[in-house]
């Protein structure tokens, strides 16, 4: 007997198959119409994606329901969803396990190929559209049989549960879950529109500029997106975690930060090709590899094969994503092999030192980066299948390879922007280069003055300051000629960008190499020192609910106001979080943890105190590659295609 | 202002750039605190009971009990930080270690990164070999051709970039 609690696995089970089946007809009118050049058929496939569309939603908006009413006869619901769980974070369980997580994929997925639709239905008789539009059906379809058959979030439950343990606590206490993990996907899942029409022109041997035109914008704001997600995942961890950091080169993040490294790379080497028409098998790659990797990184960290190799026969959902990434990346291959006479580029690179010869270097740096991020997330699987013996690839590795990459980048990001198209001359780079070299000499020194230490820091910030100058010096010839115009386009845009990544890397060359830490036991009534700050132990609170204990110590510092790192007892699962107190400024962040035992009658308590130098600046930057990419979406000064590709380069004689 | 961007001035940008990373990498003294020395030697010690997280990220109690170790030979300061990761590796074997060896398979984590460069610029150092070749500079009747043609017509839009 169905009550109304238990109608929504019966909803959501028929809302994803007819979404399935939406999506198949939507696959078949598109191919079968493109084949035979048949409009009518054509004209059926925005009906197909609307259905398949309409469909996920209202199969999310079943999950959403079944959270929100506690419908504990779904199985999903048993294992995430709590009785008291608060209502924002039981909004936010759906997406806090894989099967929901893969329903949120599905849901955006199938809403981009409503509005890719939707934005091409007067183009929809075009082969490469149509093309492009089967393959994100393609793909719609891989994901409709995965919520409905391994991922299933609708599958029935064990009968009698009246209650369940809640999402993850981690997932239920701070309020960037509610946006950390839809921005990524926004990210993952948008990256699927270039691949899309990447293999629309590959099929059609439209493989000139035009359908890298077409995508330029999706592929733009797809990266702003993961770019976000990335950022949003690193405060998250740094405001909740309790250890102080921001990345620790875990699964989960390098399978996030992998696509974004490739993706980088194509944003820049898409450039040469549109104006140059070179590269077109290495930005088909680049393509393929990003969309391919976000479905490897969701392999690897959703299959449960990276805790064990063995662990891979007890997971469903492993070997669909395996053989998915197999088909994408055999499909291309073939593709790209297919085409190979019409992808050769007639042009040539003139010189390394160009604008375009800096692209080249800037991606085999982001391949290398992307490859060595890869490999050591993979090596402790190839170990364990090779030699049967468990082995960890952690921080220390990544944090010896990627700091040379890092600074490779940064000084690519001083030289780049000043680079003509075609060919550089020596005099032209001294006269560009000059000022912003002496911002990275003025950056050294200013480091060295106020007490930094250390080669590969110092280093950081000298070209830190180099980049900066170099970005702020095309962002002020910009908007001397165009005014406040001047801020946007791809060039200028991309100069906003740059300046929040400089930010970000100087944020995190100081705050990991200049942090301290110091564990003290705060009397109450006696004031104790660290690093020029005084702490103040004034008591504890405690407060209670159905769902958690929260016993917090509260410490005055520096005199001033008070900050309150807790411990969270979780009654339901019987897990103590920790909950950092972080009292920030521009200059540096006072980072505050509670060691346990915590007793609210206690009279002391051991305080974990970590100085963070430049933090917010990790944010500041992160917003301003926010900022960037969004004024890099807007058009900017048109050139005509008469106009020089290159600067004039200053005669010998010249001044 | 021709001499002020002379090739002097770079050498002299140059020499102030390495004096000012020499003053600064002498000045570096390591970690100030028993505990900032505590953190960075478990930020090389993997947690043996979580997945693939170090002792300093981890919250777990079999973390907590290798910190409370190598806080105690901290404090007891008789062994250097290579020593203390030595001592926990052999007490819970090699797979405590987040970076891996540099021999016998483990040392194709750190060979391969190094082939892939060193195979991805040499590929880059070909390609610009034939370009260079293949770039004879002279435009052929076809290009002349096609720049005319497109010159006479309007121009369409492109962005700047």
């Amino acid at each position: 007997m169905l009550g109304v609690e238990g109608l929504a696995g019966p909803l959501g089970r028929a809302a994803l198959l007819v979404g399935l089946i939406g999506a198949f007809f939507g696959l078949i009118a598109a191919v079968m119409g493109t084949l035979n050049e048949d409009e009518k058929v054509l004209r059926l496939v925005p009906r197909f994606a609307t259905l398949s569309c309409v469909s996920a939603i209202s199969a999310f908006a079943a999950m959403e329901w079944a959270m929100i009413t506690r419908d504990f006869s779904l199985a999903y619901i048993q294992k995430v969803g709590s009785k008291s769980t608060p209502a924002l974070y039981n909004f936010t369980a759906v997406w806090s396990a894989l099967e929901g997580s893969i329903l949120l994929w599905l849901l955006v997925l199938t809403c981009l190929t409503s509005g890719i639709v939707f934005k091409y239905r007067t183009r929809i008789t075009d082969p490469m559209v149509g093309w492009a539009v089967a393959t994100m059906f393609f793909v719609g379809i891989f994901f409709f049989i995965l919520t409905l058959g391994p991922a299933n979030p609708f599958a029935a439950g064990a009968p009698g549960v009246l209650d369940g343990p809640g999402p993850n606590p981690l997932l239920q206490n701070h309020i960037l879950v509610v946006f950390h993990p839809p921005i990524l996907y926004l990210g993952y899942v948008g990256m699927t529109v270039p691949f899309a029409f990447a293999i629309g022109a590959l099929i059609t041997g439209r493989v000139g500029e035009g359908w890298l035109v077409e995508t330029r914008r999706w592929a733009l704001f797809s990266w702003g997106f993961l770019t976000l997600g990335i950022i949003l995942g690193s405060w998250w961890s740094y405001e909740v975690l309790g250890w102080s950091g921001v990345w620790a080169w875990d699964p989960v993040e390098n399978a996030s930060f992998i696509p974004w490294l490739t993706g980088t790379a194509y944003i820049h080497s898409v450039l040469v090709q549109e104006r140059r028409g070179m590269l077109r098998v290495w930005n088909l790659s680049l393509l393929v590899s990003t969309f391919s990797l976000t479905i490897l990184g969701t392999f690897l960290t959703r299959s449960g094969v990276l805790n064990s190799v063995h662990a891979f026969s007890e997971s469903n959902i492993g070997p669909y994503l395996l053989s998915f990434f197999a088909i994408i990346v055999v499909v291309s291959v073939a593709l790209i092999g297919w085409r190979g006479q019409k992808l050769h580029s007639p042009g040539t690179i003139d010189s390394p030192l160009s604008r375009e010869g800096a692209f080249l270097a800037n991606n085999v740096v982001f391949s290398v980066f992307a490859f060595v991020v890869l490999l050591g997330t993979v090596f402790p699987l190839i170990i364990e299948a090779l030699q049967n013996r468990q082995l960890v690839v952690g921080e220390p590795f990544f944090d010896k390879l990627a700091v040379p990459a890092g600074l490779t980048l940064l000084f690519l990001m001083c030289v780049a922007p000043v680079l003509p198209w075609r060919k550089a001359s020596g005099e032209l780079l001294s006269n560009r280069l000059f000022w912003p070299a002496w911002g990275g000499i003025g950056a050294l020194a200013f480091s060295v003055g106020v007490g930094a230490t250390g080669f590969a820091p110092l280093l950081t910030f000298g070209l830190g300051g180099f980049a900066g100058g170099a970005a702020l010096r095309q962002l002020v010839l910009a908007t001397r000629r165009q005014g406040l115009r001047g801020l946007v386009g791809r060039a200028n845009g991309g100069m906003v960008v740059h300046i929040g990544v400089i930010l970000i890397a100087v944020a995190l060359a100081a705050s990991n190499s200049y942090t301290h830490s110091q564990e003290l036991l705060l009397k109450q009534g006696v004031v104790a020192t660290f690093d020029g700050h005084t702490f103040e132990l004034i008591g504890f609170k405690e407060e209670s609910d159905a769902r958690s204990t929260v016993i917090a110590a509260v410490v005055r510092v520096d005199g001033g106001k008070s900050y309150t790192p807790a411990i969270t007892k979780y009654k339901s699962m019987g897990t103590n979080i920790g909950t950092p107190s972080v009292k920030s400024s521009f200059v540096k962040d006072i980072y505050l943890t509670i060691e346990p035992p915590v007793k609210v009658s206690s009279k002391t308590a051991k305080i974990k105190v970590f100085i963070k130098p430049m933090v917010m600046w990790l944010w500041i930057g992160g917003g301003l590659m926010g900022v960037g990419t969004l004024l890099s979406a807007f058009p900017g000064r048109r050139r005509k295609p008469t106009d020089a590709t290159s600067a004039l380069i200053p005669s010998e004689t010249s001044a | 202002m021709k001499y002020l961007k002379s090739w002097p001035v770079w050498m002299l940008m140059g020499l102030i750039v390495v004096a000012l990373l020499a003053v600064g990498t002498t000045g570096d003294n390591g970690p100030l605190t028993q505990s900032d020395r505590i953190d960075s030697i478990t930020k090389h010690i993997a947690c043996p009971t979580c997945d693939g997280e170090s002792v300093y990220v981890s919250r777990a109690s079999a973390a907590e009990a290798i910190r409370n170790q190598v806080a105690r030979e901290v404090r007891a300061g008789t062994m250097t930080d290579d020593e203390i990761i030595g001592s926990i590796a052999n007490t819970f074997k090699a797979q405590v270690l987040l970076v891996p060896r540099a021999t016998g398979i483990d040392s194709l984590v750190w060979i391969m990164p190094i082939a892939v460069l060193v195979c991805a610029v040499a590929g880059l150092w070909a390609a610009f070999r034939r370009w260079r070749r293949d770039n004879s500079g002279e435009a052929s009747a076809d290009d002349v051709a096609l720049v005319e043609r497109l010159l006479a017509e309007d121009p369409t839009d492109e962005d700047n970039v």
